[in-house]
């Protein structure tokens, strides 16, 4: 234990893990908006910056690995009766400890920031990537060892570090998907949709393939002969086989997979009922008060929708959209940089905008204008820009809103009757995806 | 001649040259191989810069850094022309592969970070000793990189992962360039124990 303890003091171990926390809090802390979302969004945003600590991690190792070469204790060491393996073991247990503590460390302070916020909690698969993202590290401190004793020059560790850099990074966009999977920890964790997690076959190959590595450093670190380096090849060359054996074929189990249970609605208890994604679990109470006033709003018309759910389709990843249900409201539900509900003001315009049609990705008959002078009608205000409301809106044409407020005073001067007839009739076409222009200015009768 | 070799011999400039031209060329042919566009990603081409420069970085001062300077040499003129040498194999090495089917560049990107890298590189030489100079130079590269900004401030922050028509970007590697380039050459790099 003595030993250890001298290790840790002597080696770099301490410093690594120092650096590996600072670049992994500061990172995680820059943009807390990407993984404030939820446990898995932490776990894969900090497998993400494996980008910087599994390159940082390889070099601390190399750093080390050379410190025989340095202190020029070689001959003196061989000269001693004492197995080499018995030497190498308190620096590799060191190195281990110290990295994995510290990827643990970074992953607790992130959990600080969410623990309040986030409550679903899918154990398994949180515990399974953070699990790879440890084995990881400690891979590539080991393998940085192994190569650091194999060619102890001082440019080894820059190198490395590039070399490193690259695997990950470009090694994680390198065609086909399946070996990109098989070898880059940071493959599948940027995220894409809320949703995301990371199938346990592709850990499992990420694993396999670290554990190789892994091994290939130790023998490489411990090895006395030429021809025990060379033996080191091939744990590399195995893991590489059972990794691209074990991953799925399946691109989109590869690629930003959609969590079933995570996606599951989660609903209020009374009506009219508000319904969001299980991942979104934490802000129902915030989306439910906006979302009746929006559904309030709506009332006006006959067979008004009473609920509101969540759009959680995720287009574009291998999905259509789902058809939308009789009588339901779709919103986009977003998290803020803090975890709580983002843009509160834009849900009642988003549920009345489309007069509580929703847009099924097909039809062609929809006229903005029109459907904003109708919506500013039942919401008793002027037309305004979605500038600034609609998050994500950084600019639209003027002429769009002007056209909307001649549509909406022409609309107030009728009576009350007929203008509800007229945004009913306008509503009515929206469903049936027919053309709604003209029906708002239509002379009266 | 002879004192060329000797000193080419005591900055371990003959490995060092093999790790920059050889780890470049391992990068351009796992390009070659590979990436299916023949303009490389700008990521790759900046990473490549980096490690060139890192893989030279420890050229940048002797064994022994109190004894070199006992010499009755002008160092400065020979430090300079070191860097500016260290600049050359960057710049032909990467320059060189314009023609092939996996190209780095271009040339302008390739000359802001290789020229702003180094003077980086002889900056942190003179302050932390050869050794240790190229910490700073990689671990900046590689956030700027995979992570650029935007806005005048990020452009200077991550100026090795911006475009070459950057203006912020490419004064701030000139400054980096020339500034690198006058205090190393006076100054010389840090004096260390000789055991590095």
């Amino acid at each position: 234990m003595s030993i250890l303890g001298v290790e840790l003091r002597r080696s770099a171990a301490l410093g690594a893990a120092l650096i590996t926390v600072v670049i992994g809090v500061g990172a995680l802390y820059a943009a807390t908006g990407r993984w404030s979302g939820g446990w898995m969004a932490l776990a894969m945003t900090i497998r993400e910056y494996l980008l910087l600590l599994w390159p940082l991690a390889l070099m601390a190792g190399a750093w080390q690995g050379r410190r025989e070469h340095r202190a020029k204790v070689g001959e003196l060491f061989a000269s001693t009766p004492r197995p080499p393996v018995r030497r190498m073991l308190p620096v590799l247990v060191a190195m281990a400890c110290t990295l994995a503590a510290a990827y643990l460390v970074v992953t607790v302070a992130g959990l600080a920031w969410i623990v309040t916020t986030a409550r679903y909690l899918p154990l398994v698969n949180f515990v399974v990537v953070t699990g790879v993202g440890v084995l990881s590290v400690v891979a590539a401190a080991w393998l940085g060892l192994g190569v650091g004793r194999l060619l102890p020059a001082l440019v080894t560790v820059p190198a490395l570090g590039v070399a490193g850099v690259l695997l990950v990074g470009v090694g994680s966009l390198v065609p086909p998907d399946r070996v990109a999977a098989a070898i880059s920890p940071v493959h599948g964790t940027s995220l894409f949709h809320d949703y995301q997690t990371i199938d346990s076959r592709v850990s499992g190959a990420v694993a396999i393939w670290m554990v190789a590595l892994a091994v290939t450093g130790l023998l490489l670190f411990v090895a006395a002969g030429r021809r025990a380096r060379l033996a080191a090849v091939v744990p590399v060359l195995l893991g590489l086989v059972a990794a691209t054996a074990v991953v799925p074929h399946d691109q989109d189990v590869l690629n930003w997979p959609v969590d079933p249970v995570a996606r599951e609605l989660v609903c209020t208890d009374d009506t009219p009922t508000v319904c969001v994604s299980r991942v979104h679990a934490g802000v129902l109470d915030a989306v439910t008060p906006p979302a009746r006033d929006g559904l309030a709003v709506l009332a006006k018309l006959p067979n008004a929708p009473r609920a509101v759910h969540e759009d959680t389709g995720v287009v574009g990843f291998g999905e259509d959209r789902a058809t939308p249900q009789e009588g339901v409201v779709t919103i986009d539900v977003r998290i803020d940089r803090r975890g709580r509900l983002a843009h509160p003001a834009a849900v009642v315009p988003e549920i009345v905008a489309g007069l509580g049609v929703p847009y099924d990705g097909k039809c062609r008959n929809r006229h903005a204008a029109t459907e904003r002078a109708a919506a500013s009608w039942l919401l008793g205000r002027e037309p305004r820009s979605d500038v600034g409301v609609v998050p994500g809106m950084l600019a639209e044409d003027p002429e769009l809103n002007a056209e909307a407020v001649t549509l909406w005073q022409r609309l107030r001067r009728l009576p009350e009757g007929e203008a509800l007839a007229r945004v009913t009739a306008v509503r009515d076409a929206l469903l049936v995806c027919e053309d709604p222009v003209g029906i708002l200015s239509g002379s009266a009768g | 001649m002879t004192w060329t070799l000797l000193y080419l011999r005591a900055r371990r400039v003959p490995l060092a040259l093999a790790a920059a031209v050889g780890g470049g060329a391992v990068v351009w042919g796992l390009c070659l191989a590979f990436a299916e566009d023949p303009d490389v990603a700008p990521t790759v081409v900046v990473l490549t810069v980096v490690l060139m420069v890192a893989a030279l970085a420890p050229t940048l001062a002797g064994p022994d850094e109190n004894l070199e300077r006992t010499g009755s040499l002008r160092w400065p003129w020979r430090r300079a022309a070191h860097l500016l040498a260290g600049l050359a194999v960057v710049l032909v090495v990467l320059l060189a592969t314009l023609p092939t089917e996996a190209r780095f560049g271009p040339a302008a990107l390739v000359t802001r970070d290789a020229a702003g890298l180094l003077g980086l590189t002889a900056l942190c030489a003179t302050v932390f000793g050869a050794a240790r100079s190229w910490f700073l130079p990689l671990g900046w590269t590689t956030v700027a990189a995979l992570y650029p900004q935007q806005g005048t401030w990020g452009a200077i922050a991550t100026w090795q992962g911006q475009s070459t028509d950057t203006r912020a970007a490419t004064w701030t590697a000139a400054v980096l360039a020339v500034g690198g380039l006058i205090a190393y050459s006076l100054a010389g790099p840090a004096r260390r124990d000789p055991s590095e």
